[in-house]
């Protein structure tokens, strides 16, 4: 097909993921992110923090076309995935977020069986010739998304019965079970408690090995932890990008040392 | 008289409303807060016990003074005419109460004379003993509200739980009501099952209805009130109408719901509820009048037999109506899908359609079954369409061509017919009554499986 214009290429360019270029996104009137420049690089973690309402949530919206959805949103500028325009009309917005996976802000499992909600993605994309293959990879992705153990007895049972915090695990590897190249997480682990998190800092950075990870956080010693680079998003402008050592010890912008330092935000 | 006398009350009730929050104001001073209760409220109190004191002792007077002046002129008629019968007495009265208002009464003879004095003499008495009592009683119980009033008083506790009362009051008015409603279908339905020697397998499952046929002296022959014809008609039309109203229904509402922009959407949604708004008989005679011939006409053009009164027609005339339930319903149910089960769904990558199919629909699949048992109960219960297009004879059969009648026509031809009410009043009421059960049992249902869906998300 020649509308798959998102292909998998053997030989990538300075391994830059997304390249974004003077991206505008508006909702009505409301300019929400205004000239965003930026490269996400492959295998690499890359954090965006931010006050509330910076606009973290819709740049990572824009990165698998999630904008779409919405009616009043409006989007300017060039993003380019392996080099390919995500936003040329050839593209179909499907394909693109079977490679580029989310982890939504609030848990949203669906209201099916909490195998069937892993299940999904792969059933979809027929990523499983037989019950087999589909039983390991829900199974496997239960367990890098570290909610094996305390679902594997119940799988018939629907996802909305887990608390909030196994809730949020199971759409991660629910997200994962379509192995996309790039997986986006906004706020992953803000419904979830230290041991949780834990486990989900160590998934990351194991994804980290193939994938590009891209994650939103509110917590300064998340991003230090498992990030190798940081943007940080004030008012809908991207104020800083950098090396994440670079931004949370010598921060070239007053802006980033001030919301750091816990001045601002 | 009494009408006065109401209005008179209310304003003595507004004056002991604005006496007391005066008091109130005056006793607190300078110190609001020094009041247990705001000064509204001890007017509130004080209007609320005038008011219904004074409307309660006007009630009691205006019955038991009819009453008493009713039986105590009757025994005197009785005792001058000992042999005539009751009927006589009440004529008697009747006229004496018309020659004492100056108004034209059938004979005026001596009796009718001396019981019109009576009469007038007793009227003057209540109204003087009415008028003397109530607006005593009013004023007494304001007097006394008004001297209550103090610091402390605790006037807001004491017309809160005035006003609850009244309140459990109206509750209980509603309910008893349906009670009654409901304990009168059994007690006539009993009566029913008596006339037929309680033959209720000949009732529930014999094949043949003509109940008034062949009918003496109130006895019902069991053989002839078997009800399974016109419930297999309730029940064919149902089905072709929910045939017509569910795919429509559906589609239309995940159109609305999904696909149609919020200015599509304005329009078309109170649209499709104005085609709820359509009164019944509208459709009853669309049915009949244009319907039923296009569907004869085009039938012939086929070689298809098709009967000018059909199942088919009525039923999908139905169909329509039943439309804007499921649509309108549906719609809300799968609006009330939350946009984040969307949005999960398509940040897999899945499209519109799997999303809507593998997600939306089987988590709003309960509201919408809830939607279609609804649409069944007012499809079973619907009568003006099939009354006009469905036809009245109890013809047996499965086939949508032929006409076929339904439970609620045959209780409207019972009712409406020219054999005597307390004859046709009985297979009717029992008809009724096992429509109810049926309608009363699928909204039950409904309502469960939609209590089970809220609680999937909130
Ligand atoms: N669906 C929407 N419709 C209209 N405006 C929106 C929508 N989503 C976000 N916005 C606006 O865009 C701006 C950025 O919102 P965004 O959700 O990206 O913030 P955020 O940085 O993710 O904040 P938080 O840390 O609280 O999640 C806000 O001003 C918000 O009001
Ligand atoms: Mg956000």
């Amino acid at each position: 097909m020649n509308d798959m214009r998102i292909e998998k290429r053997a030989i990538q360019m300075d391994d830059v993921k997304f390249r974004a270029s003077d991206v505008q996104v508006y909702y009505g009137n409301n300019h929400a992110i205004k000239d965003v420049n930026v490269e996400i690089r492959d295998k690499t973690v890359t954090a965006f923090i931010g006050p509330s309402g910076c606009g973290k949530s819709t740049f990572l919206r824009c990165l698998n076309r999630m904008n779409d959805t919405i009616d009043i949103c409006r989007i300017t500028g060039e993003i380019l995935l392996d080099e390919e325009d995500i936003y040329h009309p050839k593209v179909d917005p499907v394909q693109l977020r079977a490679k580029v996976g989310m982890v939504f802000q609030k848990p949203n499992p669906f209201p099916k069986s909490i195998y069937d909600n892993v299940a999904y993605g792969p059933r979809i994309h027929g990523l499983a010739k037989n019950k087999a293959a589909l039983d390991e990879i829900v199974e496997k992705s239960l367990r890098r998304g570290a909610i094996w153990d305390e679902v594997k007895d119940r799988l018939d049972e629907p996802g909305t019965s887990l608390s909030g915090g196994q809730q949020q695990r199971l759409c991660i590897a629910r997200a994962i079970a379509t192995s996309p190249e790039v997986l986006l997480m906004d706020e992953p682990c803000s419904a979830l408690d230290p041991i949780a998190t834990a486990q989900v800092e160590e998934l990351i950075d194991e994804l980290k090995q193939n994938y590009s990870v891209v994650i939103v956080t509110h917590s300064m010693q998340q991003a230090a932890r498992v990030s190798q680079k940081t943007a940080f998003f004030h008012l809908g402008n991207l104020v800083e990008f950098g090396e994440t050592g670079q931004i949370f010890t010598n921060p070239t912008d007053p802006r980033t040392e001030s919301y750091i330092t816990g001045r601002i935000g | 008289m009494t009408t006065t006398l109401f209005f008179l009350v209310l304003l003595l009730g507004l004056t002991g409303f604005a006496l007391s929050w005066q008091k109130a104001g005056l006793i607190a001073g300078d110190n609001p807060s020094g009041l247990h209760s705001r000064p509204t409220y001890h007017g509130l109190y004080s209007f609320l016990c005038i008011v219904l004191s004074g409307w309660a002792i006007l009630i009691l007077l205006t019955i038991i003074g009819s009453a008493y002046i009713n039986t105590t002129l009757l025994r005197d008629i009785r005792s001058a005419l000992p042999d005539a019968p009751l009927i006589e007495h009440q004529l008697v009265l009747s006229d004496a109460k018309a020659i004492a208002q100056s108004r034209i009464a059938s004979r005026t003879d001596e009796l009718r004379q001396v019981i019109a004095t009576d009469f007038g003499k007793f009227s003057t008495a209540r109204f003087w003993i009415t008028i003397v009592l109530t607006l005593g009683v009013a004023l007494g119980v304001g007097y006394r509200c008004l001297t209550q009033i103090t610091l402390d008083w605790r006037a807001r506790n004491r017309s809160e739980k005035i006003i609850r009362l009244i309140l459990v009051a109206m509750a209980a008015i509603a309910v008893l009501t349906t009670l009654g409603i409901i304990l009168s279908l059994i007690f006539e339905t009993f009566g029913f099952f008596q006339k037929i020697g309680w033959r209720l397998d000949k009732f529930l499952f014999g094949t043949n209805w003509s109940p008034l046929s062949g009918v003496h002296s109130g006895e019902m022959d069991p053989d002839r009130v078997g009800a399974i014809p016109l419930f297999a008609g309730t029940f064919l039309i149902t089905l072709i109408a929910m045939l017509v109203a569910v795919p429509i229904g559906l589609f239309a509402a995940i159109y609305l719901s999904d696909f149609a922009g919020p200015k599509t959407r304005s329009v078309v949604k109170p649209m499709l509820e104005v085609l709820a708004g359509i009164p019944t008989v509208v459709y009853g005679f669309f049915a009949a009048i244009t319907v039923a011939p296009f569907f004869r006409t085009t039938g012939e053009a086929f070689g298809i037999q098709i009967a000018s009164e059909s199942a088919l027609a009525a039923g999908v005339v139905m169909g329509i109506m039943i439309i804007p339930f499921i649509s309108s319903l549906s719609d809300d149910v799968i609006n009330a899908v939350p946009q984040s089960l969307r949005d999960g769904s398509y940040g897999l990558g899945a499209t519109k359609a799997e999303t809507i199919r593998q997600v939306v629909l089987p988590a709003a699949l309960p509201g919408i079954v809830s939607a279609v048992l609804l649409g069944v109960s007012r499809a079973v219960g619907e009568t003006m369409i099939v009354v006009m297009a469905a036809g009245q004879g109890a013809n047996l059969t499965a086939n949508p061509l032929e006409a076929v009648t339904t439970v609620t026509v045959q209780i409207v031809m019972l009712i409406t017919g020219d054999t005597e009410a307390s004859t046709a009043a009985g297979p009717a009421f029992s008809l009724g009554f096992t429509l109810f059960c049926l309608t009363l049992l699928m909204n039950i249902i409904a309502q469960r499986i939609v209590r089970r869906y809220r609680e999937l998300y909130d």
